[in-house]
């Protein structure tokens, strides 16, 4: 996996963990308000978490009607701790480690990522076969790639990024109900120049009414064809949160899957700075030593 | 000992088919999914496919076996090209295509963070040696078994101090694959599967002190047991018979030791360093022996070094400069076994050198970068005797450029090596494709192409093609 790829995906990910609750009631809202809670709750839930997550993927088939794994899943087991800083704490710096799988295990990546567009994030990887860390050049996030897979998942950056609302037209479309629950049907159109860096010509996504959750996205390609679905399932209060703890997002090109499990998720923990330090990439007895301190917090 | 080529082909061919006929799924219309569908309820309840990850939450229990990292891996690597070289001209040497690696490879990492600041990092390897590896050859003709231990370490964090006791790496270098900098550890390049430094630099038992500031690091190492770049394996590409047997350095009573010190600060997209160490050059330098008869005699060419490195993160594109200065180094430093057997001069001189370079990431899945070393003896001709000349004349050094293409979600990874030397007498090609099977297995491929003049003493494997590939289980 290209470093400067790798970078991304890890600021991206601790978005993911507070992308999708969301925990205020609220009425009669535009398109626009409640994606705009959306990232009031990311704000307000990023500061100083520790986050276990499993991301598998496997091809998938379907049989009488039902989705199944067509092969063994690949699993990939990831350590993550964050801490916002700044203004209203809209930077973030970050430390993810690799626990599984084995071949891929203890490399380690420090990221901070700024809020101020015209300032570059920053992020340093350590691998042990280099002997030392190295600073990767990892650009914005707001540079003009094309999104890339999530961890060699079929979860991409662009799937899990908020934000940049002003580069979309956004619709209600409904108020309807799925699986028992009453949700909205939002439908986001990126605009020209967002265009250029989306996979997609539109998305439809289903929030839960009540607990500010998004229980599936639909994503379209040019051709109005239906191209990605993500489902959100084991919908749980955490630390005062609605949070989807499950995601599977479907590649209906390439019959892949790919589940998102956050196994572990706590927020409000004391973070010390000096954690988030290369140190914590090359020097494994602090590392684990401070983890053990983050995790005496939680219990 | 002839060479299957056909064997190696094939396994290439193999992979590459495997790999793009992968890649062809995916340009599949987009499946129609009915809204009613379901998922496998034998995989977890309905609405979640792999609820077993949230099971095996609640039941996580350590186990010792998660410290250990084990990989197993099967190697095949040949020369695949039947040609002649004339490293003297009208004299003609054979090349004739032949099986160099056919061999198994264990290697174990453990990892343990067995108290609160403490820490214990060990691995090694084991190697065999198959019908037709030079190793088989150089023994004898039998199955050949080697094992080895590269890291070893106990390391104590407390406070803002870290100490680490034991087999272990000094890395300096910014420039990634070629620094001028990355000299504290020895190396092997024992044969042409090695082509990057990473994969070749040996640990040593060293006592390696940081220090955590609020915003500089320290690091500084003492090793009381300087070690050397083996001498090439016979039977390996890189052996040749030389003149007299070469030994290692015959250290009698005598108490070598290297030490330095290390100073780092980062800045917003930038980090510099400045170094200062008292070393040995990790190759041996061999003269003859007095009498004429017996073994070469290994000579320590010890030095002093000042460097400085930085890189400056732009965007996507990443900067690397490397600066270094020996002082009191010897001259005719023994670069290439037998070459500088003749009559090395016993000249100290200054030198300097550089390794500069940079990596640009095209788009998330492409990169490319370049690397570039350069050195000059200072002074060069003071102290020489009319006739005399040095082995490393004016400035030398390599340039290597590097490009990758990962597809497939990560699971392939295409990628192609240039490497050269300033003076343009030699150049290699690398060509290689990793394709990771699932979390377990994954195989690899290489091919190699070098050309050299006579100029370079690569030209003992000028228009050399070589063909390899890989199989390897982690766990």
């Amino acid at each position: 996996m290209p470093q400067r790829f790798l970078v991304r995906a890890t600021a991206i990910l601790l978005g993911i963990l507070i992308g999708f609750p969301l925990s205020s009631m609220a009425q009669d809202l535009s398109a626009r308000d409640i994606l705009e809670k959306m990232e009031d709750n990311q704000r307000a839930q990023s500061n100083s978490a520790l986050t276990r997550m499993q991301l598998s993927t496997c091809k998938y088939g379907v049989r009488e009607s039902r989705i199944t794994c067509a092969e063994r899943p690949r699993v990939k087991s990831l350590e993550s701790v964050g801490k916002g800083y700044g203004v209203d704490l809209k930077d973030t710096k970050s430390v993810i480690v690799t626990l599984e799988p084995a071949s891929e295990r203890g490399i380690g990546m420090l990221s901070f990522a700024y809020d101020d567009p015209s300032r570059d994030n920053e992020s340093w990887l350590y691998l042990s076969a280099l002997g030392r860390v190295k600073r990767i050049a990892s650009g914005s996030d707001d540079d003009e790639t094309e999104p890339g897979s999530l961890f060699g998942s079929e979860f991409t950056t662009e799937d899990q990024e908020t934000g940049k609302l002003d580069e979309y037209e956004l619709n209600i479309l409904e108020s309807t109900s799925l699986d028992g629950r009453e949700v909205w049907k939002i439908e986001q159109i990126p605009n020209e120049d967002r265009a250029l860096k989306s996979r997609y010509a539109r998305t439809v996504a289903y929030i839960d009414m009540e607990r500010f959750v998004v229980l599936r996205m639909e994503m379209y390609d040019q051709y109005d064809r239906e191209v990605k679905r993500m489902l959100g399932s084991r919908v749980e209060l955490m630390n005062g949160i609605w949070v989807t703890r499950s995601l599977t997002m479907m590649n209906l090109v390439t019959n892949r899957l790919s589940n998102m499990a956050f196994l572990e998720m706590h927020t409000g923990i004391e973070v010390p700075d000096e954690f988030l330090t290369q140190r914590t990439l090359t020097d494994a007895a602090f590392r684990e030593t401070e983890l053990e301190k983050l995790r005496a917090q939680i219990q | 000992m002839r060479f299957s080529a056909n064997i190696v082909a094939s396994l290439g061919l193999q992979l590459l088919f495997t790999a793009f006929s992968s890649q062809a799924q995916q340009v599949n219309d987009p499946q129609v999914l009915d809204d009613n569908l379901d998922f496998e309820p034998d995989f977890g309840f309905e609405e979640d496919l792999f609820a077993t990850a949230f099971d095996e939450e609640s039941s996580t229990t350590d186990s010792w076996l998660d410290d250990f990292t084990i990989r197993i891996s099967q190697q095949f690597f040949g020369q695949v090209n039947n040609h002649s070289i004339e490293p003297i001209p009208g004299i003609l040497f054979p090349r004739e295509a032949e099986m160099e690696n056919n061999r198994l490879g264990i290697n174990i990492r453990y990892q343990n963070a067995f108290a609160p600041g403490w820490l214990l990092q060990a691995s090694g390897q084991a190697r065999y040696y198959w019908k037709d590896d030079y190793e088989y050859e150089a023994n004898s003709d039998s199955i050949d078994a080697e094992y080895r231990v590269n890291e070893f370490f106990l390391q104590r964090s407390y406070g803002q101090e870290s100490l680490k006791f034991g087999r272990q790496t000094v890395v300096w270098g910014e420039t990634v694959g070629n620094s001028v900098l990355d000299v504290i550890n020895h190396f092997e390049f024992r044969d042409l599967t090695i082509i990057d430094i990473e994969d070749a630099r040996l640990n040593q038992w060293m006592v390696v002190w940081d220090h955590f500031g609020e915003g500089s690091n320290w690091s500084s190492f003492v090793n009381l047991y300087p070690e050397f770049n083996p001498a090439a394996v016979r039977g390996s590409p890189f052996f040749f018979e030389p003149a007299f047997n070469l030994t290692d350095y015959d250290r009698d009573s005598e108490l070598l030791f290297e030490a330095g010190t290390q100073w780092r600060k980062s800045f917003e997209l930038s980090d510099i360093s400045f170094m200062a160490a008292y070393l040995y050059e990790n190759q041996l330098r061999y003269e003859d022996p007095i009498s004429g008869i017996g073994d070469a005699i290994a000579k320590g060419n010890d030095f002093l070094l000042l460097g400085f490195s930085a890189n400056r993160a732009i965007g996507r594109l990443l900067l690397n400069f490397d600066l270094a200065f020996s002082h009191n180094v010897l001259a005719d430093s023994f670069n290439f076994p037998g070459t500088a057997l003749a009559s090395p001069l016993d000249l100290r001189k200054d030198q300097i050198g550089t390794s500069f370079g940079f990596e640009y990431a095209l788009d998330n899945e492409q990169s490319v970068s370049l690397g570039i070393q350069a050195q000059k003896l200072l002074d060069e001709n003071e102290g020489l005797l009319p006739g005399q000349q040095l082995f490393n004349e004016g400035v030398f050094g390599s340039w290597l450029v590097r490009y990758s293409n990962t597809l497939l979600n990560s699971d392939l990874v295409l990628s192609s090596t240039l490497q050269g030397d300033l003076k343009g007498d030699s150049f290699l090609a690398l060509l290689g494709i990793d394709y990771t099977i699932n979390d377990n297995w994954s195989v690899s491929g290489q091919v190699i192409s070098i050309t050299s003049n006579r100029e370079s003493p690569l030209v003992f494997f000028d228009a050399d093609v070589r063909l390899g590939a890989t199989i390897s289980y982690s766990f």
